[in-house]
């Protein structure tokens, strides 16, 4: 029975071929929208991600970079400087804001970097140098080639204009697109004096940052001290609430999709077969194993959809940004595995489709010439 | 006297209702014996697929009794009835019905997959039918490349592997050539005869006639005992259409030889103008 299940599949090459191509296009999707959405959540926390420092201090009530604000006043990072147990503090500002780069208007992540900053600063460079001057700014290389603004070109923040003298690896995303300017001028910018945003503590050797980060928030009034680990939680957290609804709204929509067609590729393989099926039926065939048979066959297209679309995620989706360098994708294993368990949900759904046309048909056809 | 393999008592079947009941088959009983081979024969929409539908156990009947080797089927659930015609009937059709994407031992072994605890032997018995019918040299060939004599020797053996009791064919030959209807028939005919098996046949092909033990005629779906020797083909000179000569009672004389007509306007036809019919005729 499944031996006429698959021959009859593999006797059609072409439809069964143009019906996986199908599937395979909605689950690509699938994947796709999940790369995006994984890769813009890494992109969201890719400056923390690459500064990591043992703990992260910040306003009590903020626990978070991403779209957040906070002021810590400076006396707070030489008190935690002094504390036993701390290597190194080194304060941030940190404004959300639109630049201006060219013609184009983007939103952007602005750090102000103090000039004896150790850390904090671009982690790589792709072009140019570090900030060594006021109104320096160093800009994504992405945004450097999307925007045609290079070196020693003008860029607007609010109301005042840089000069690009380096161009940074790794920081853009169009969710998180992070540029360094010098501390003096960025405190210009908020009107600000004496506060900083985070600090960016290190712990001495052999101090662990959880009990570090316990410390600081237990001895210093009014700020927040996270580890890095649980700072870099909550930046995530919030990354994936914010576009994780679309995405689960793509997913469902590009698994109805596949759902639809692999139904439509069941529905059509039954009318088609349906001689065939009046036949097995006449013969003795069940109504529960033509139905596994015509599951089988679901099962198989949609096995061979999912293996044209893993192989695609797997070996182009990888050079998509080299086209498109704005497009942050990751194909995570994980993706992967939800997409064979929508793939079984898509097969099992789609298979249900035809069943009322095979449980009604009449055996007896099968005496029509 | 031996059990019978099949027995329909009294079984109808009727479509719609009220002033638009149809009686397809009207009070039908027949017995088939092991080893006898019966031709239903019939005009076209006389009831005979209808008939023969209801005893595969495709079909049920709308009153009546039908039981296969003492099992009555029309007492069975429907989920019941597919494992009856698995094992107890093999069916051979018209269109000789092969799976397309089936080699020709795939297509024999595909009811022995229903009964997988004789898998083994099954493939004994297969090889032993491929060897019987002549299809050695098809066994890996798919079903579009035989030729129909080959498709319907396939259409036997699928029938047979499951060694079923009972044989219902509807119109084995009627997409055959003449001698390969022919070769078919002696095939059916010798597994009753041989093996035992209990044959029924639909049919229009007069040619069977010799061979069948006893042939039966439904016409408005009422069927009647009919011995082969009770009647002789042959064309009404005038019209073409085939009348029975034995049975005929609408006769003409012309130059010593007898004519025989399907209806008295024929006869009238050809009385006016004998040498007409008699000159065409020839």
């Amino acid at each position: 029975m499944f031996q006429w299940a698959w021959k009859s599949l593999a006797k059609q090459p072409g439809s069964l071929t143009a019906s996986a191509l199908g599937i395979a296009f909605a689950f690509i999707l699938v994947i796709f929208f999940d790369a995006v959405w994984q890769g813009e959540s890494e992109q969201v926390v890719a400056y923390p991600e690459n500064i990591k420092p043992d703990v992260w201090v910040m306003q009590s009530g903020v626990s978070n970079m991403h779209m957040a604000m906070s002021f810590v006043w400076d006396w707070k990072a030489d008190k935690i400087a002094s504390m036993p147990g701390v290597k190194q503090v080194t304060p941030i500002l940190y404004l959300n804001n639109v630049i201006v780069a060219g013609d184009t208007k983007m939103f952007a992540f602005i750090v102000g970097l103090l000039p004896d900053a150790q850390r904090a600063g671009p982690w790589s460079m792709s072009a140019g140098r570090q900030l060594e001057n006021p109104g320096e700014v160093i800009i994504p290389a992405v945004l450097s080639e999307l925007t045609g603004t290079g070196m020693g070109d003008q860029l607007r923040i609010t109301d005042k204009n840089f000069t690009v003298v380096g161009l940074s690896s790794g920081t853009y995303s169009s969710a998180n697109t992070v540029l360094f300017v010098p501390f003096k001028d960025l405190e210009d910018i908020l009107s600000s004096s004496g506060t900083y945003s985070y600090l960016l503590v290190d712990a001495d050797d052999g101090i662990d940052a959880q009990t570090l980060a316990t410390q600081i928030s237990n001895e210093v009034e009014k700020v927040n001290a996270l580890t890095h680990d649980d700072f870099i939680k909550n930046d995530f957290a919030l990354a994936s609430q914010m576009g994780m609804e679309i995405i689960v709204m793509m997913t469902v929509i590009c698994s109805v999709l596949a759902a639809l067609i692999v139904a439509f590729t069941a529905y059509s393989l039954v009318m088609r077969k349906r001689q065939e099926i009046a036949i097995i039926k006449a013969l003795g065939v069940n109504n529960s194993l033509i139905f596994y048979a015509a599951m089988l066959q679901t099962g198989l297209v949609t096995l061979y959809g999912f293996v044209i679309a893993v192989v695609f995620a797997l070996f182009v989706i990888p050079y998509v940004p080299l086209l498109v360098p704005q497009l942050t994708l990751i194909v995570s294993m994980d993706s992967l595995l939800q997409l064979g368990v929508i793939a079984l949900v898509v097969a099992i759904s789609g298979a249900l489709l035809p069943t009322h046309l095979v449980l009604r048909l009449d055996p007896a056809t099968a005496f029509q010439v | 006297m031996t059990s019978p393999i099949l027995s329909a008592k009294h079984i109808s079947k009727y479509y719609g209702s009220g002033h638009t009941k149809v009686r397809a088959v009207n009070d039908v009983s027949l017995e088939i014996q092991p080893g006898e081979l019966m031709l239903i024969m019939g005009p076209s929409g006389s009831g005979k697929t209808t008939l023969l539908s209801m005893l595969g156990g495709l079909l049920k009947p709308s009153a009546g009794d039908i039981e296969i080797e003492g099992m009555n089927i029309t007492q069975l659930k429907e989920a019941a009835l597919p494992n009856i015609r698995a094992l107890k009937i093999g069916f051979i059709f018209q269109a000789f019905n092969l799976l397309e994407a089936l080699t020709v031992e795939e297509n024999i072994l595909f009811p022995a997959q229903l009964r997988k605890d004789k898998m083994h032997s099954a493939k004994q018995r297969a090889n032993q039918l491929i060897q019987q019918l002549k299809l050695e040299h098809r066994r890996s060939a798919l079903p579009q490349t035989l030729s129909g004599g080959e498709k319907q020797r396939v259409a036997i053996a699928r029938a047979l592997i499951n060694e079923p009791r009972l044989i219902l064919a509807d119109e084995p030959t009627g997409n055959l050539d003449s001698q390969t209807g022919q070769e078919v028939m002696m095939i059916l005919h010798d597994i009753a005869r041989d093996h035992g098996y209990a044959v029924v046949m639909v049919t229009h092909d007069p040619r069977v006639e010799d061979i069948a033990d006893r042939i039966m005629w439904l016409e408005d779906g009422a069927l009647h005992d009919r011995k082969s020797e009770t009647h002789q083909w042959t064309s009404d000179p005038v019209c073409g259409m085939r009348v029975d000569e034995w049975k005929a009672d609408i006769k003409a004389e012309y130059n010593d030889a007898t004519y025989i007509f399907c209806s008295q306007r024929c006869k009238q036809r050809f009385e006016k103008n004998p040498v007409q019919y008699v000159r065409n005729n020839k």
